[in-house]
């Protein structure tokens, strides 16, 4: 860890640096996004459009900075989602993986704390996030959704949002130095 | 070489992710198997979790709904008499029990009186995903659900259980597009098929033109689906046009008009007779909801003898008809046929004319 | 999932003056890796549509979940009678098929259980069709009842049966009450049997044909040509596409001979009887009715019949699948005399004047013969013999004609063969003679058998068509047209004898006597205001089978006939009655007179203007 800690410290450099996290919040904040996601929309309808599990996949992705732990961490959260659908497992996990892995290459180019840069970047995966799903959906299972790009906007939009405020909370769990 | 590896260390992870995902995938395409042992693993592990929010969401709203009827008691009161004015319409096995306007209550109440064995459950998440409209109850296999159970409310149908995992099930709703349940009107005994359409409303299907279903009817599930007992309800219907083959009627399901958060799931199925045109528990005198565009057929005890007994519409042909028409002749002119009697009929008697009178008057003809 | 923290290291490997140096380079990189992404998912697709996609539709197994083929089943051309009427119509319907390639084996218990089936029907099935192509869906139930709809609906998902097939079809619709089920018959589902034979090869397992009546004989003609769409379906089992689609081609509509009015009225009169009625047009050959009880319904056979239905049907004493009209081969009795005094006159074994004294009963060949009347007829010439139907003077002039000649005149007015009527199954009936006994006994005639067949009993028999249709041939002065049920078919060039019509109007003046004289034995047919024309019979129940049986003769009643036609000049309609067991001869004439009635009053409407005919007749 030593030969970075000059990049580490150094302002200019600051984008390129990781951002930690404690294990327990790696494990429990993408858990609990799933659970909101399962459960709350029952009794907010509107709430089934945010997607959680995916702004937390951008979110860590983001600031770990490293495509690795993008795919990894887009997997599994993606996986996670998969196993309590209806769906077979793996479509979530696979464009969530690629969420990850983009988010993360990304972030080496990108100021990622900035607001503004999140918003857009937010925006930009959860239209990717929908649309590649559909893609999948239609292209592996066959599945004749549709896809409205409007709506899509829109929700990506909402979903970005939230993703500002959601992204400054959650940076406070940083684990700094 | 090793550069390059290193280089493209990330690019090789990421397609091996890929690539384990697309052959799960793959797997379960092909095969049209199942990974089980994941769902299991998953739904298991997430299900002790919901089901502490839920009971935890289920205690603080209940905290809260009593803090706040005492602090604002004529508010509540007014907001709670609403509420059970609408349950009271929508319910009809609840009428009386519905005082306290406690769910919980009454679903006990509606359980130790309905024939059918059941066992009650919390709804403890929707699948995520689009698509499919299926959710979570927080009862599985160790309570003795099996794949293909009815699941309802005290007001109507609400799905069918399509997975079951150890202590979670996952329910489809019936408004989910593949859902189907064998449904029967109320007034004509209508036999039909429930359609979900992915939206809020579902279809009867396959119901002849030829057949009478009215808006503002009750349809009530017939048993023939092997999967919901005859006799509970599922929906009123909200609009029916002659299609180009057969009916289209659009129902307004039910079982989910008050929010779902417990349903029962029918462990072991007794089949109940239609409720006969005046409802059920008649000593409460509320009909059932009156449709929005009142068709007014049968206003309070108006209904007489019950319609139950019209035949069904079958379609009849001319040589049907005419045969009824000569056997109408036969009888107005009290001719025994192939009896010599008073001779041969005559066949060109105007039908109407001869009916109420023995005298025919027969039409001038010129 | 996640690899710890600690251990995860920060990407950028490289030389930090690389980096420095060269980002442009770095751009170039990351262009390369992202271009390496969309390759490898191009791969990946590929590799996808190969081993997945396209393994599965060489498979055939799983191209079939997802693109399909659905048959779009023909409806079955309509029957229509002489006016246009629908006799058999076509309703909306829905059979379940199982596709094999999906079946489980454990499923067929509850499958069976929904559709009131009996799985080991379903086994039995399964096992028939082993040899056939799975992907071939085999047809296990037909007609659906909404209940069984809403069983298959709830059932079909992926997830449940996904081995239930729903497919839409036009169901045949019959008249209720078995109204001319015997002319119409009924479709069936093509058997195992007739599929291995030729004439059923274009058709496959499923296919319903026509097993019975005008079905059968007119399938051809009937059935249509199935079409079929290839939809492409998601996972759900929805349609998401149409590929292609053939639109089936309907059936032709078959206008039949027969008149509504005539068959109601028919059918009225033989209700809750035992026997059969033919009414022709004598001028064209053209079934106006055709009515044989008890009948079947044949709505039981539009879907497979059931097993106990079928077999109440085969059991029943009465024998409803028996097409009476065309099929019941009864021994005549007096209905026959005008064919013996024909023969006689026509012959010069008598003229016109030859007069046999009744007394009751006569000795012939030394056994006694009775008449039938109590008492004596007295003094009988050929007019009154026939108007009483007195057996003593038949006795007489069959004894005088002989054998060969009678049988000769049968023949000519149509006995002893079919008359060609186009449906299946016609019986000949049975005209004795010296050379049928010869051939068939080996034995030499009796004249003693003469005297029984001058009254129509003995060995011969007839069938009600062929009653109406020698009787209808005689009345146009020997004239005989091939009666046929379709309308428009036909009927060829008619036959004709050379007969005097001095000794035809002879005859045919005796049969005018019978229902419009005194003490004539069909008086009961008399219509004020039509010359009706007739004869009765009544006929011990003497079939060759059961003549052996004499105790079994003895205890039925004797079989009621009566044939009409009208107008005594230029007959338009003729009509034969069969009542069986009803014990007296003139008990059938109301039959037949109401169906004459009925065609002379729908005569009569149908000269009335349009607005009065709709007022009586709302069709």
């Amino acid at each position: 860890m030593t030969e970075f800690t000059d990049t580490f410290t150094e302002p200019r450099r600051k984008r390129d640096a990781a951002s930690r996290f404690h294990t327990a919040a790696i494990i429990a904040i993408p858990l609990a996004a799933i659970l909101f996601q399962v459960y709350v929309p029952q009794f907010i309808k509107y709430l089934s459009y945010l997607e959680l599990p995916l702004l937390v996949t951008v979110y860590f992705s983001l600031m770990r900075r490293s495509p690795i732990a993008g795919v990894l961490f887009g997997a599994g959260i993606g996986l996670a989602q998969d196993s309590l659908s209806s769906h077979p497992l793996g479509m979530f996990g696979i464009v969530k993986t690629l969420v990850g892995y983009f988010a993360a290459s990304m972030s080496q180019r990108f100021e990622v704390e900035n607001s503004v840069v999140r918003l857009i970047l937010a925006f930009f995966f959860c239209f990717f996030h929908q649309f590649f799903y559909w893609v999948l959906a239609r292209a592996l299972l066959g599945e004749g959704l549709d896809f409205d790009p409007q709506q899509t906007i829109v929700v990506s939009m909402l979903n970005a949002a939230v993703a500002v405020p959601l992204f400054h909370i959650l940076d406070k769990l940083k684990v700094t130095g | 070489m090793e550069y390059l590896l290193n280089r493209y260390r990330t690019l090789s992870v990421l397609l091996l992710a890929i690539l384990a995902q697309l052959v799960l995938l793959a797997y379960q395409v092909k095969s049209n198997g199942e990974v089980r042992l994941i769902r299991v693993w998953a739904v298991t592990a997430v299900t002790p979790l919901a089901r502490a929010i839920e009971s935890t969401r289920g205690a603080v709203s209940r905290f809260f709904s009593d803090y706040f009827v005492l602090l604002d008691v004529r508010e509540e009161n007014k907001r709670l008499k609403k509420e059970l004015d609408r349950v009271n319409m929508d319910n009809q096995y609840l009428r009386s029990e519905l005082d306290t306007a406690d769910r919980a209550k009454s679903l006990a109440i509606f359980q130790s009186r309905s024939p059918s064995k059941t066992i009650a459950a919390h709804i403890i998440g929707n699948t995520t995903g689009s698509g499919a409209k299926t959710v979570i109850v927080d009862r599985g296999s160790a309570s003795g659900v099996q794949k293909e159970m009815a699941v309802i409310t005290p007001d109507g149908i609400v799905g069918k259980v399509v997975d079951v995992y150890p202590t979670a099930s996952f329910v489809l709703l019936a408004t989910d597009p593949s859902f189907a349940a064998g449904v029967i009107s109320q007034k004509n005994r209508v036999h039909g098929t429930l359609k979900g359409q992915g939206g809020t409303k579902v279809i009867v299907d396959y119901v002849q033109n030829e057949e009478n279903v009215e808006p503002g009817e009750w349809f009530y599930t017939s048993g023939d689906d092997g999967i919901f007992p005859k006799g509970l309800p599922a929906g009123e219907v909200t609009s029916v046009h002659p299609g180009k083959s057969k009916k289209e009627i659009i129902l307004s399901p039910s079982g989910f008009q008050n929010g779902l958060e417990e349903v029962l799931i029918i462990i072991e199925g007794v089949h109940a007779p239609i409720p006969e045109l005046p409802a059920p528990h008649q000593q409460i005198h509320v009909q059932p909801p009156p449709p929005p565009e009142t068709s007014s057929a049968q206003p309070g005890g108006a209904s007489g003898p019950p319609a139950a007994t019209a035949p069904p519409a079958v379609p009849l042909s001319d040589a049907d008809r005419i045969l009824d028409r000569y056997r109408q002749l036969g009888i107005a002119e009290k001719h025994e046929w192939g009896v010599r009697g008073r001779g041969a009929p005559d066949f060109n008697l105007p039908l109407d004319a001869a009916k109420p009178a023995e005298a025919p008057k027969p039409k001038q003809n010129q | 999932m996640l690899t710890p923290i600690e251990t995860e290291r920060q990407v950028p490997e490289t030389p930090r003056q690389l980096r420095d140096d060269t980002r442009f380079a770095l751009g170039r990189i990351v262009v390369f890796q992202y271009l390496a992404v969309a390759i490898f998912l191009l791969l990946i697709s590929g590799f996808w549509i190969l081993q997945v996609r396209e393994h599965a539709a060489n498979d055939e197994l799983a191209e079939r979940n997802r693109v399909k083929t659905v048959p779009l089943l023909a409806p079955r051309g309509k029957m229509l009678d002489r006016d246009g009427r629908v006799i058999v119509d076509n309703h909306l319907a829905w059979e379940v098929r199982l596709g094999r390639e999906n079946l489980k084996p454990e499923h067929i218990d509850a499958i069976a259980a929904g559709l009131h089936l009996d799985p080991e029907e379903i086994r039995a099935k399964l096992r028939r069709f082993a040899s056939r192509p799975s992907y071939v869906p085999i047809t296990i139930k037909q007609e659906l009842t909404p209940g069984e709809l809403a069983f298959v609906e709830a059932h079909r998902d992926a997830q449940t049966f996904p081995e239930l097939e729903l497919i839409q079809h036009e169901g045949r619709l019959y008249p209720r009450n078995g109204l001319a089920a015997h002319v119409i018959g009924y479709v069936g589902e093509v058997s195992e049997q007739e599929l291995d034979s030729p004439e059923f090869a274009k058709y496959s397992q499923g296919d319903m044909v026509g097993k019975f009546g005008l079905e059968r004989q007119y399938n051809d003609t009937l059935i249509g040509i199935d079409g079929q769409k290839r939809v492409v379906v998601d996972s759900l089992g929805r349609e998401r596409q149409v590929l292609d689609d053939v639109e089936p081609t309907p059936g032709h509509n078959l206008q039949l001979t027969l008149d509504l009015d005539l068959q109601a009225v028919a059918e009225l009169g033989m209700e809750g009887r035992r026997g059969a009625v033919v009414a022709l047009d004598p001028r064209s050959g053209e079934v106006l009715a055709m009515v044989s009880r008890p009948a079947f319904d044949p709505n039981l056979f539009a879907t497979r019949i059931r097993a106990d239905d079928w077999k109440n049907l085969t059991s029943d004493p009465g024998n409803p699948l028996l097409n009476r009209a065309i099929q019941a081969q009864l021994a005549p009795g007096s209905t026959f005399k005008p064919i013996v005094a024909l023969a006689a006159l026509e012959s010069g074994a008598i003229d016109e004047n030859y007069t046999v004294r009744c007394g009751g009963s006569a000795v012939w060949y030394g056994r006694v013969f009775k008449c039938w009347v109590k008492g004596a007829h007295g003094p009988m010439n050929v007019h009154t013999g026939l108007v009483h139907s007195c057996d003593v003077y038949f006795y007489n002039i069959g004894n005088k004609t002989g054998i060969d000649t009678i049988a000769e005149y049968a023949e000519m007015a149509g006995y002893g063969h079919k008359t060609g009527i186009d449906l299946p199954g016609e019986a000949e009936g049975v005209v004795p003679s010296t050379k049928w006994k010869l051939r068939n006994f080996r034995e030499k005639w009796y004249a003693g058998e003469t005297i029984s067949v001058a009254i129509g009993q003995g060995a011969l028999t007839v069938t009600p068509l062929q009653l109406a249709y020698a009787i209808g041939g005689l009345a146009m002065h020997g004239v005989w047209y091939r009666p046929h049920l379709v309308k428009g078919e036909d009927p060829g060039p008619p036959r004709r004898a050379n007969l005097n019509p001095a000794n035809v109007d002879r005859v045919l003046d005796g049969m005018y006597g019978v229902v419009n004289e005194a003490g004539g034995t069909g008086v009961s047919a008399a219509i004020p205001g039509i010359p009706i024309c007739g004869k009765t019979g009544s006929a011990q129940r003497i079939s060759n089978q059961l003549a052996k049986s004499v105790k079994a003769t003895k205890e039925m009643k004797d079989n009621s006939w009566f044939v009409a036609f009208a107008p005594r000049q230029n007959p338009e309609i003729v009509v034969a009655v069969l009542w069986e067991n009803a014990e007296h001869g003139n008990l059938s004439a109301p039959i037949a007179r109401d169906v004459i009635k009925a065609y002379f009053d729908k005569k009569a409407r149908q000269t009335m203007p349009k607005t009065q005919q709709m007022a009586l007749f709302v069709h």
